[in-house]
């Protein structure tokens, strides 16, 4: 985006290919984490090659929670879309139904009404705060344990968390898995006296900001081992499509939400937190960052809800209702609490008149996060590797869908 | 016993067949079994087999504001350690025999709860195929707890309703086993792989049609009798 172009050459070795000076039958180690650890976030495995202590390759295997979503996808009407891709990146649904939802409106030609789009854009922002309390809680929890201090933070944040699942609670009857989106608009309304409870939230979360910036920060365990850990070279990340907070640590502007504004964003002023450390330090501060500014949009958005209808088209009573013309196809994205999070739609091309997708395509994330792992872990130690995965926040069933 | 002992009552006391007050001390009787038995289901150690949504919302259950520590139950990470393992989440065909495994590392006696419509059945992912139509087809599970995700209120009910089980098993109570709750789907449209149903031909179709991009052209060139059509548009609610 702001990066030269000559600057793109690669100009690293490729870590699955140059092992250097070792032997990789005679004096390395392998040694498979996951898929069951409790500090891969899920089933990710990698297979890590150490020469005592240090990691010399890794290797991540994906797949372990790979449920068919874009199979499934086509086999269901547009309506019926919706609930299945929640459970893709499951720390986050809100964002997955937008993104969806988005990619069937461009196709459609359907503009939300801009009551949609602010209540949208409002519980995007909050959710993207519960996102990040779940990252920021799980990675204190990976790097201190209950000995060093990471299990405070780690009940901190979900102690807010649930307060704004209470939030959504109220609006959609669930705590997640909401299925509170729909082509054209939204689902439920907003509650009576919602926005004063949000505001509520919001301001009492926004305050506790400082408080796990410190928890980090004046950590010595924390410190040491995040500190000058996992450097991402932009250009690096940049190449393998890595975007998001990651890149947002490593000194590259580009926020979705401010460069190619959608929903309620263009009527808003944002400020994109970004820092130049690029280790997993600034990675979690990035985060946080982003949190006190996610609360300041939402709370800034829920004074100007605009009154009117919450759909622009009728309630679907039909499954079959929505139907898109044959072949035509689209491409929409949103900025998630992980980075670009995109959905490819190619409409019915045989069964003439269906409603249901010929194709679709989730372009995550997270996928794009972890291929950085062959890059960072090496010449750190085992522990680091730790350290390395949770800072890049990767969700499985994003990643595997 | 006077009114203000029984204002607080020690669960210790609920196993004890009596107990003798002599000055200074209380002397309690029992049977070795109903200690051990309420010391078995008042520690449930719980290893979750936490692999997607299920697992954040297990999380959300032993963390501040559900607190499973309350009735004993704390998370372990490694299976040696445990008495109870949660499946919480989508089991696939890759990840089976990891789940297995794990299991048959956990010492006896062990039980296992599975948490959530993936769990117990396979959910909407039932059809799919790399997504196993529910863990007890290759594990015992002694608690259903359905749910997508189950509430944590649920899982604490779940855990309770285990203990329960414990008590009436070593008392030697009738026990009705849990059922599966009926999924109320239809049976997988082709059979999965691993089943005797399952012929070669199915394999070369499906390879063929992903080749393709031709959903069923195999089948249909074949001669094979073909896959049902997609189901016609419901009226909902």
């Amino acid at each position: 985006m702001r990066m030269p172009l000559d600057l793109l050459l690669p100009s690293w070795p490729d870590p699955h290919l140059d092992l250097g000076e070792y032997d990789p039958e005679a004096d390395l180690v392998a040694l498979n984490m996951g898929p069951q650890h409790p500090s891969t976030h899920g089933v990710l495995r990698v297979k890590l090659y150490l020469d005592g202590e240090t990691v010399v390759k890794a290797v991540p295997y994906v797949g372990y929670l790979h449920r068919g979503v874009e199979k499934l996808c086509e086999k269901l009407t547009y309506v019926q879309i919706t609930p299945i891709v929640d459970k893709n990146d499951y720390v986050s649904p809100m964002m997955n139904e937008w993104a969806v939802n988005a990619a069937f409106e461009a196709l459609l030609g359907v503009e939300p009404p801009p009551r949609a789009q602010y209540m949208r854009t409002i519980f995007a922002e909050i959710q993207r705060i519960a996102s990040h309390l779940i990252s920021i809680g799980t990675w204190g929890l990976d790097m201190g344990g209950a000995i060093g201090g990471g299990a405070t933070v780690f009940l901190y944040c979900l102690r807010e968390r649930e307060l704004i699942l209470d939030l959504f609670e109220e609006v959609t009857g669930c705590r997640f898995h909401y299925n509170t989106h729909t082509v054209g608009g939204m689902r439920h309304d907003l509650p009576a006296g919602w926005d004063k409870r949000a505001k509520a939230v919001l301001d009492r979360i926004s305050a506790r900001t400082w408080e796990y910036e410190r928890f980090l920060l004046d950590n010595p365990i924390c410190r040491q081992r995040a500190e000058g850990i996992a450097v991402v070279d932009p250009t690096l990340a940049m190449e393998l499509g890595v975007s998001g907070p990651i890149l947002r640590a490593s000194g590259v502007d580009y926020d979705m939400r401010r460069d190619a504004p959608y929903g309620a964003y263009g009527d808003i002023d944002i400020q994109v937190p970004v820092r130049t450390e690029g280790d997993a330090l600034a990675r979690a501060l990035v985060r946080i960052a982003e949190m006190r500014e996610s609360a300041r949009i939402a709370s800034t958005l829920l004074d100007g809800v605009p009154e009117g209808p919450i759909g622009a088209l009728k309630p679907v009573k039909l499954h079959g209702a929505v139907k898109l013309k044959d072949g035509e196809e689209g491409y929409a994205a949103i900025e998630s609490p992980r980075g670009e999070l995109g959905t490819y739609v190619v409409a019915a091309r045989e069964r003439r008149g269906a409603a249901s997708p010929y194709r679709l395509k989730i372009r995550s994330p997270s996928y794009h996060a972890i291929s950085l792992l062959p890059w960072l872990c090496p010449g750190h130690t085992l522990s680091d590797v730790v350290v390395i995965i949770g800072s890049i926040d990767p969700i499985m069933g994003e990643v595997d869908r | 016993m006077n009114e203000q002992d029984q204002a607080f009552r020690h669960p210790l006391y609920d196993m004890v067949e009596g107990v003798a007050r002599f000055p200074g001390v209380d002397v309690a009787f029992t049977t070795a079994d109903k200690v051990l038995t309420w010391s078995q289901r008042n520690s449930l150690w719980v290893f979750p087999m936490a692999t997607s949504c299920c697992g954040i919302e297990f999380m959300a259950a032993s963390s501040s504001r559900f607190d499973l520590d309350r009735i004993g139950t704390i998370p372990r990470a490694t299976p040696r350690h445990c008495d109870v393992m949660i499946i919480a989440g989508t089991i696939t065909v890759k990840m089976a025999p990891r789940v297995k495994k794990l299991w048959d590392q956990m010492p006896e006696p062990k039980w296992a709860i599975a948490m959530g419509s993936c769990a117990i059945s396979g959910d909407f992912y039932r059809d799919i195929y790399s997504v196993v139509p529910g863990v007890d087809t290759f594990m015992p599970v002694d608690v259903y707890v359905p749910g997508c995700p189950p509430n944590p209120d649920g899982l604490l009910e779940g855990l309770r309703r285990l203990q329960d089980k414990i008590r009436r098993k070593r008392a030697g109570e009738w026990v009705e086993p849990d059922r599966r709750p009926p999924p109320g789907m239809r049976a997988p449209s082709i059979p999965r792989i691993g089943d005797p149903a399952r012929s070669p031909r199915i394999d070369d179709a499906q390879l063929d049609s992903v080749m393709h991009l031709d959903p069923g052209g195999a089948l249909r060139r074949s001669g094979a009798p073909p896959l049902p059509p997609v189901p016609p548009a419901e009226e909902e609610g």
